[in-house]
């Protein structure tokens, strides 16, 4: 029952990233503000590394991390294991060293997104492209913190499909 | 913290970002991967579907009154009476230059076969990429390679930079990554046209290595030259805005004006073959040096 209600959970975390990516990129669903859109993905990954073990935490990671990769058409992996090894720490850290609640979750998001944002504007626009101070300050923090804003959303559905799912298995 | 790094979960940590890093060298170099291919199947249908859906309901929260129906109406009606003129005077320009050519080489005619093309609908924008790129849905199977150029009605929007099966990966003229030999049908002076991070966010492009002296203003249009083979001739690209003095040297540059809203452009067409594809320019004809004494004034 342990082991159904395991593959029941992670079939619904894959789901869940599989929708939030079509959502993500789909044309005109979500708002620009300043110019730019949110990556879902992110705060998703980083809510589920919440809730689960290391090795888990670090697949879905790379699942989303890999959605990314391939929305972009940015080298396939890039993402994949920026992600893999954040959402490890991340499980680690809410295992080992933090109560994991609605205040905790926001200040996981603030570092893992900001560690995922840097990244991209470093080894994706820095050394490819011209202007890197003003795609920083014009597309890459205002899409920090928009994304930020979905940490708390995801948050609260992956601690529902969480609580939920293992509610039953103590059942 | 020496068990930590003895653990088997840093282990399988480890060597999947080893494994991760080794795909991203490998789609780095080969351009492509069974994966993405994968990926690309399974996410393709799944993202036409929302995208439908979405226009769908955009234009029913749009379309709530009557006036506001009469007045897309009329725009559209207006773009397509703008583009079609628009066309229409590039093609009139074309025909008065090439009818000047050809009283004076008369041997010379030219007939040019019609460009193949493929219909396709937007159906991805990823939200990481700084220079609107877009995802379309039609690939390898609707005949669809890297290195097509995308038009609308209004103009040049990009080019297919990956390719899959049921979808391709297209680069927005916007992108820093795109240079097109562009000429102004007006003025018959050519440049590059390029774009970079401030000027796509305004949505507008620059056409650089103008001469100093440039008869170019604001109005004139824009086309491709077709020079390099990598765009057919005569796709209008834009309208010049603006002409400015470059920042790194004597010569100008033109702030062009693209007719297409190139960051929501929704339904494409992909040229698959054209006239000259791949075909480098021709060599110009090397003159004659005149003798060292004439080059001397002796």
């Amino acid at each position: 029952m342990r082991d159904f209600n395991r593959v029941i959970r992670y079939l619904a975390y894959t789901l869940e990233l599989l929708v939030l990516f079509m959502l993500q990129e789909t044309p005109g669903l979500l708002p620009h503000i300043y110019g730019v859109r949110p990556v879902l993905l992110l705060p998703a990954v980083a809510a589920i590394a919440l809730f689960e073990e290391e090795l888990p935490a670090m697949a879905f990671g790379i699942v989303g991390g890999l959605f990314c990769d391939f929305g972009l058409a940015c080298p396939l992996g890039f993402h994949g294991a920026v992600l893999a090894a954040l959402c490890f720490f991340v499980s680690i850290q809410s295992r080992a060293f933090l109560q994991v609640n609605l205040v905790t979750a926001i200040l996981t998001g603030v570092w893992t997104i900001a560690v995922v944002v840097g990244a991209q504007w470093l080894f994706l626009y820095y050394f490819s492209y011209s202007m890197p101070a003003y795609a920083f300050t014009h597309h890459y923090v205002p899409k920090y913190f928009y994304t930020l804003l979905f940490m708390p959303l995801l948050y609260l559905l992956n601690r529902g499909l969480s609580q939920a799912v293992r509610a039953q298995d103590h059942s | 913290m020496k068990d930590f790094f003895k653990a088997s979960s840093f282990r399988v940590l480890v060597i999947s970002i080893v494994v991760l890093l080794g795909l991203v060298i490998y789609t780095a170099t080969a351009g492509g991967s069974f994966l993405a291919g994968l990926l690309g199947f399974v996410s393709a249908p799944m993202q036409s579907i929302a995208t439908d859906v979405t226009g769908n309901v955009t234009e029913f929260l749009d379309l709530d009154s009557y006036s506001k129906e009469e007045l897309k109406a009329l725009v559209g009606q207006l773009q397509q009476e703008r583009s079609t003129l628009t066309q229409q005077l590039v093609e009139l320009e074309e025909k008065r230059r090439e009818n000047e050519q050809l009283k004076k080489q008369l041997q010379i005619s030219q007939l040019e076969p019609e460009n193949e093309m493929r219909s396709a609908t937007v159906i991805g924008r990823d939200p990481n990429d700084v220079f609107y790129g877009f995802s379309i849905d039609k690939g390898t199977l609707a005949g669809v390679s890297v290195g097509d150029p995308v038009i609308t009605g209004q103009g040049l929007v990009g080019v297919v930079s990956q390719v899959y099966a049921t979808s391709s990966m297209v680069t927005c003229l916007l992108s820093e990554d795109i240079q097109v030999a562009a000429v102004s049908i007006d003025r018959q002076e050519s440049g590059v046209v390029t774009s970079n991070i401030i000027t796509a966010s305004s949505g507008l492009l620059r056409l650089n290595y103008l001469a100093n002296d440039t008869q170019l203003e604001a109005g004139d249009v824009i086309t491709t030259s077709g020079a390099g083979g990598t765009y057919p001739a005569n796709i209008i690209i834009g309208q010049v805005q603006s002409v400015e003095k470059s920042e790194h040297d004597i010569s100008k540059y033109a702030v062009v004006k693209p007719y297409e809203d190139l960051q929501n452009v929704k339904d494409v067409q992909v040229i698959v073959s054209f006239p000259g594809k791949g075909e480098e320019a021709p060599s110009l004809p090397v003159e004659e040096a005149p003798p060292s004494g004439e080059e001397d004034g002796e």
